[in-house]
């Protein structure tokens, strides 16, 4: 199947927000998702952009019944490793189900590593539920390393109350 | 003990990378450091910096025995969440072992939990190794739930050949 992919610009954000809930609804977080399109236009498109998004497109006469040509997504930013330098993030990687299988995971997950490799990155970093056996599967074929299963890594998150009391001087 | 919290500045980017070695060292990596404080500060205080850092320092009565008055950092960047929005995420927070006890862990944590909520940041996130039993307790003792624990999520990594390798697959533009 024929499909590009290209840098998302602010007139996609209608289409990431649809493609952020079908991803959530997936992960079983449905309820978790407070953002809104407006968020994300007013995030990843100002002068200091909070993210950066590549967009999977394919031809009009490939677009389904509900009428989206914009099937996939990658959003990502640049983080630091304090032990190696520059590195990428890569948050969301998604394509649509009925768009699967095609290559479009991989052509986008590959963008962002080149886009991130061009920008001085030596690590492209991300995160996967331990049950998404199939997700997981995709990334070790790639050769990637699970640094939670093989360093010990966990992710700890300070949210709400916590935020707000550890904020306190 | 009195100290202060500031935000780094260039010259003190010898001093960062002294700490991220001693940090590496009790992490018992050594050897994946690869930093220069060269690349800290071309990466930290440029136009578009890849992080910010802040340290905490101590007056000379209290110089260390090494003869530092630099004795610990946070070095943190924004990060997204697709569900929330504006996140923090702290990569280092380091004390040297003879300040602990003191307090400064604490205000580092706070200070950037404060510069992050004056951005509208709603999560402050940080990774911790599963044999670092003291960190994780002080994190706990914060509040900050333990989302591999909780939910199973795990850190994917691609980097040297494994990334080389990516790279080489992307489309043509």
């Amino acid at each position: 199947m024929e499909f590009t992919i290209r840098a998302a610009n602010v007139d996609d954000c209608k289409d990431i927000a649809r493609m952020i809930t079908e991803l959530a609804e997936y992960e079983k977080a449905i309820d978790q998702v407070r953002i809104t399109q407006k968020d994300l236009e007013q995030d990843g498109f100002s002068k200091n952009p909070f993210f950066h998004a590549i967009i999977a497109e394919v031809p009009e006469q490939h677009k389904m019944q509900e009428g989206h040509t914009k099937v996939g997504y990658a959003l990502y930013y640049f983080s630091y490793c304090s032990f190696r330098g520059r590195a990428v993030f890569m948050e969301d990687l998604y394509v649509m189900p009925e768009f699967r299988g095609k290559g479009i995971g991989k052509a986008l997950m590959s963008k962002v590593a080149q886009l991130g490799l061009a920008a001085g990155c030596q690590q492209l970093n991300f995160t996967v539920l331990n049950w998404n056996k199939s997700s997981l599967d995709f990334y070790l074929n790639q050769g990637c390393t699970d640094t939670t299963a093989e360093t010990g890594y966990h992710y700890m998150c300070c949210k709400g109350e916590a935020l707000e009391h550890l904020a306190q001087p | 003990m009195n100290y202060k919290i500031r935000a780094a500045r260039k010259e003190d980017c010898k001093d960062i990378a002294r700490m991220i070695m001693e940090l590496a060292v009790f992490e018992k990596m050594p050897d994946q450091v690869k930093i220069s404080y060269q690349e800290l500060e071309r990466d930290g205080f440029c136009q578009n910096p890849f992080f910010e850092c802040l340290l905490a320092e101590v007056s000379d009565e209290q110089i260390s025995k090494c003869g530092h008055t630099v004795v610990g950092y946070a070095l943190y960047f924004y990060t997204y969440s697709t569900w929330k929005g504006r996140t923090v995420y702290i990569e280092d927070l380091y004390v040297m072992p003879e300040f602990r006890g003191n307090g400064i862990g604490k205000s580092l944590m706070s200070k950037v939990a404060k510069i992050a909520v004056e951005k509208q940041c709603v999560r402050l996130q940080l990774s911790v190794l599963d044999w670092n039993s003291q960190a994780r307790d002080f994190y706990a003792a914060k509040g900050a739930e333990d989302l591999t624990d909780s939910q199973g999520w795990h850190f994917i990594r691609f980097d040297g050949l494994s990334l080389d390798n990516l790279v080489k697959e992307a489309p043509q533009d």
